[in-house]
């Protein structure tokens, strides 16, 4: 008899303790021994346990014996931050239920909703389970209370457990296979397998992470992904164990990873459907919805020979992360680079991050931008994701941005501040649901342009930290909206541009023009710096010459300390960037970002 | 061959609050072990070169007894030196006395240092030091009257809450004093002193710089020769122009630092291990291009600046060859005149920012 199959992801909020509870299921499931676990051993790239989020999802399968049948349980992992939310929308499509997880001490959250909301559109079976009870601050009634008056859910249905000591570990797994229905089994059928993630590896290639819906696939098989035409030949299949277990078939039902010797992840992306050039199957699997990169920034080399590293270091970055988008960019104070899509900030900041520290290379990000829907005066349709690509305001007859939806999930004592901090972002106010009587959710539209800045931080200072937040993308409305230049020493610097609404230009350039001031370091001369909208200048600072760089003494011969105090501000010049005659530090490129 | 040698007395009866040099509060028992090792080293490190200038600093030399000044000039007496030998003492005002000063005239000590600071109250609470002008007026004519006619005196200015009339003041004076010599430096707040501690703000650029112009309009009778130094003429400091010409010099004692045979060292700063003979902390060779920046960050800071012939000799080629001056000097950051390349006076003050460009 087959093999009892189920596919299952976990959701939560961020530190709801979901990469624990996963931990757990491997060590229940001897996937791994206690002692090789490293903790959150699901996250496994760096940066992902150092910030305690999944960046990318993984799949695991777990043997699991219950009641005299042998389960195959794929855990499908989930990252938990809006940014990634299509990754959590593609591994939910490859599954038939998820456990939803929820804080005992914290209750329902932004992300919690978000990806609950990404499931049932899934179809998927929802098991709420309410982690962390073993902490004295839990309170497992009220969290109940929320799930069932919230969410709908039955008392019955919620299971308790602590992830942290393995309290309640067990009968979660119980219910993952009572609960969740086993996927729909088609083996004589045409291959249909959904790919819902995929990562390069320098030995096989692209590797492909599917699910077969249908049919069955085999070594040797020639293969192709639906919506194009290269043919591949699978060379190796199997699935993770974690560790990699190969195998010569996947079948309907199950989960695992095909090697085809593809050597360009673009040539089959995530999201089609595999199938065999024998016997092809005619009508591709609904994918799941789709990732749009929302986020723009040109990314620079400090250094202009960097920009063939800088190319290499995001090509590579790519191979592993489809959501990227790469075009050349060049500007004429930060020369070649590029302009990278990013799903959102944290997406953008990991990117970052990761080119910083895995390829040793120092880059400059401008000021991100979202993706502006333009009608111009011919009415033609233009979309832009960057100020320089701005046409002149003569040929614009109107400009539409980018607004989402949000769920603020907060104590209500808290409204009026996040009222006031929505209001001042544009927000439209939309509606506010009670969680229960000391907890809403408010909803608002508000200008994505606004959300890139600073909203998270004043979200969170306004509200002491007990604000969390999501959103989902909604809709383009009409913005009265203008392009501002920022002058140095009297010349544009293109990579300081930015587009922004009308009426908070003045509050905005001023904002930019004193943060550049207090960046820019003095130099021998003095430089004036102007926020200006066309052609007429709305702010303007001088940075005064620098007055004084000098060792006063040298004491009793001591004249290394001055060679090293040299050395050091030689080194703080290798973070500057010349623009015109201007050493402008890194740092200034991103002052808009902050408004303080 | 080195001409000059410098010697570390690290031992104060006060701290001052600015000061992050090697130093320790006065113990007789640790001065006597100190001594000996002193003697020990240079004994162990002297390579009989002639000796043009020797320069006792601190610390506090001038804290040290009879008997402890006898044996330190006893121990001097392992140097070979020239005829018109320079020796250098620094001194604080309150330790000078009949007493002191015959001990340093019979030791042939013919230029001193003298640590004033300031005479404004405010500063001095500041720096957590003691002087009024009636003192130092007193104390400088006794030294006349001994015969000691080659006299410096530190001043230090940009204090937190100075003003450029406080400065004024001090100037005033320093002036009335009629010093040979006056070593002007801006006060630097550095990591390991009371100020750094306290977090004590810095006073503004505009401020510090309109202070050195003023210091540098007010002392017009003296030659401004380096950055932070005013001489009458013919009163310039050998000893530290050693320094500033780039030329090796001996360093002696905890915490001094020297540079010999091209080597550049720092003694240990660790009182234990130099008593153990552990005399030397780091050491670096330096030649070539290294030695070449050394002489322009070094010699730039004399307002002569660097004689285009000897740096031709010394290194056997052109510094406009070693280096790129094209848009320094086409800036007017340096300027080539009369044989000698030296930073334009209007921006002396800036004078990193210009060695940044090119070294």
């Amino acid at each position: 008899m087959d093999k009892q199959i189920r596919n299952f992801s976990i959701i939560a909020h961020i530190d709801h303790g979901k990469s624990t509870l996963a931990d757990r299921f491997l060590e229940l499931t001897h996937a791994v021994e206690a002692r090789e676990m490293k903790e959150q051993l699901l996250d496994n790239m760096d940066l992902e346990r150092e910030r305690g989020i999944t960046i990318k999802l993984n799949a695991v399968e777990l043997n699991y014996h219950y009641l005299n049948t042998d389960y195959i349980l794929n855990l499908i992992d989930t990252p938990g931050h809006v940014d990634f939310s299509y990754e959590v929308s593609r591994s939910l499509a490859a599954c038939e239920g998820a456990i939803l997880v929820v804080d005992a001490t914290e209750g329902i959250e932004a992300q919690t909703l978000a990806n609950l909301y990404l499931a049932l559109e899934n179809d998927l079976t929802i098991i709420p389970v309410i982690n962390k009870i073993d902490l004295p601050n839990a309170d497992i009634a009220k969290v109940k209370e929320e799930l069932k008056k919230t969410l709908g859910f039955k008392e019955e249905e919620i299971l308790l457990c602590s992830a942290k000591t393995g309290e309640g570990v067990e009968d979660i797994l119980k219910a993952v296979i009572e609960r969740i229905p086993a996927p729909k089994i088609n083996k004589n059928v045409s291959l249909r397998a959904l790919i819902f993630d995929s990562y390069f590896d320098s030995y096989r290639g692209v590797i492909l992470l599917v699910k077969v819906v249908d049919g069955k696939i085999k070594i040797g098989d020639k293969i192709k992904g639906m919506a194009k035409e290269n043919v591949f030949e699978v060379v190796e299949l199997g699935t993770h164990k974690p560790k990699i277990t190969k195998k010569n078939i996947l079948e309907s039902g199950e989960v695992g990873y095909i090697a085809a010797a593809i050597k360009d992840i673009e040539s089959v992306s995530v999201g089609d459907t595999i199938t065999t050039i024998d016997n092809a199957a005619t009508i591709a699997l609904s994918g799941y919805r789709p990732m749009k990169p929302m986020v723009f920034s040109g990314l620079f080399p400090t250094e202009p020979n960097k920009y063939e590293e800088l190319k290499e270091a995001l090509n590579k970055l790519k191979l592993n992360d489809a959501a990227l988008t790469i075009e050349m960019e060049t500007s004429a104070a930060l020369g070649f680079g590029f302009r990278v899509g990013f799903l959102g900030l944290l997406h953008m900041d990991v990117i970052i991050n990761r080119i910083a520290r895995e390829f040793n290379l120092d880059i400059i990000a401008t000021s991100p931008s979202v993706i502006y829907e333009i009608t111009l005066t011919d009415n033609s349709t233009i979309y832009i994701d960057s100020p320089h690509k701005m046409p002149d305001k003569v040929k614009i007859k109107e400009i539409k941005e980018p607004y989402i939806y949000t769920n603020i999930i907060a104590p209500a004592t808290y409204i009026g501040p996040i009222m006031e901090l929505c209001q001042n972002k544009r927000g439209i106010y939309q509606n506010t649901d009670y969680i229960d009587k000391e907890r809403v959710n408010i909803h608002y539209e508000i200008p994505l342009s606004e959300i890139v800045y600073d909203f998270y931080d004043k979200l969170k200072s306004s509200t002491k930290g007990y604000a969390s937040f999501d959103y989902e993308i909604s809709n383009y409305r009409v913005s009265d909206l203008v392009k501002m230049d920022i002058l140095l020493n009297g010349e544009i610097v293109d990579a300081l541009s930015v587009i922004v609404y009308k009426d908070f230009a003045y509050s905005k350039g001023r904002a930019i023009v004193n943060k550049l001031k207090e960046l820019i370091p003095r130099q021998m001369f003095q430089i004036p710096i102007q926020a200006s909208v066309g052609s007429k200048v709305i702010a303007r600072e001088n940075i005064s010459a620098m007055r004084k760089n000098v060792l006063a003494k040298c004491y009793g011969g001591d004249v290394s300390r001055k060679r090293k105090l040299l050395e050091k501000q030689k080194e703080g010049k290798k973070r500057m960037k010349m623009v015109g005659n201007v050493e402008v530090p890194q740092e200034a490129f991103l002052a808009i970002l902050s408004e303080e | 061959m080195a001409k000059a040698v410098y010697i570390h007395i690290p031992f104060c009866r006060h701290i001052c609050s600015y000061c992050d040099f090697c130093k320790f509060i006065y113990n007789e028992k640790w001065l006597a072990v100190y001594l000996d090792t002193l003697k020990q080293e240079i004994t162990d490190r002297y390579l009989d070169d002639e000796i043009a200038t020797i320069y006792i600093g601190g610390g506090t030399p001038s804290i040290l007894n009879k008997k402890e000044l006898n044996y330190l000039f006893d121990i001097i007496k392992i140097f070979k030196t020239t005829t018109d030998l320079e020796f250098t003492f620094e001194c604080n005002i309150e330790d000078i006395n009949i007493e002191l000063l015959d001990i340093l005239k019979k030791n042939k000590v013919n230029r001193l240092s003298i640590g004033i600071e300031s005479f404004n109250p405010k500063n001095l609470k500041i720096l957590n030091r003691q002087v009024t002008f009636k003192e130092a007026l007193e104390k400088i004519a006794l030294c006349r009257q001994k015969g000691f006619n080659n006299i410096n005196g530190d001043l230090i200015y940009a204090i937190p809450g100075e003003s450029i009339k406080d400065l004024k003041q001090d100037i005033n004076l320093f002036k009335k004093l009629k010093l040979e010599h006056i070593s002007a430096y801006s006060l630097m707040i550095l990591e390991h002193t009371k100020l750094k501690v306290l977090d004590t703000t810095p006073i503004d650029e505009e401020t510090d710089y309109l202070m050195f112009k003023t210091i540098e309009k007010k002392l017009n009778k003296y030659h401004h020769y380096e950055i932070s130094n005013y001489a009458l003429n013919g009163y310039e400091s050998h000893h530290n122009l050693t320094y500033w010409l780039n030329e090796e010099y001996y360093g002696f004692g905890l915490g001094a630092a020297g540079y010999i045979l091209d080597v550049r060292y720092e003694n240990t700063k660790n009182l234990k291990k130099y008593l153990l003979k552990e005399y030397i902390d780091n050491e670096q060779i330096v030649k070539g291009k290294e030695k070449m920046d050394y002489e322009l960050m070094l010699g730039l800071r004399l307002k002569e600046g660097i004689n285009l012939d000897k740096f031709h000799k010394k290194y056997g080629l052109d510094i406009k060859k070693a280096y790129d001056l094209t848009n320094v000097l086409k800036n007017k950051d340096l300027i080539i005149k009369n044989g000698y390349i030296f930073i334009n006076p209007g921006k002396i003050y800036v004078m990193n920012e210009i060695l940044l460009k090119f070294l």
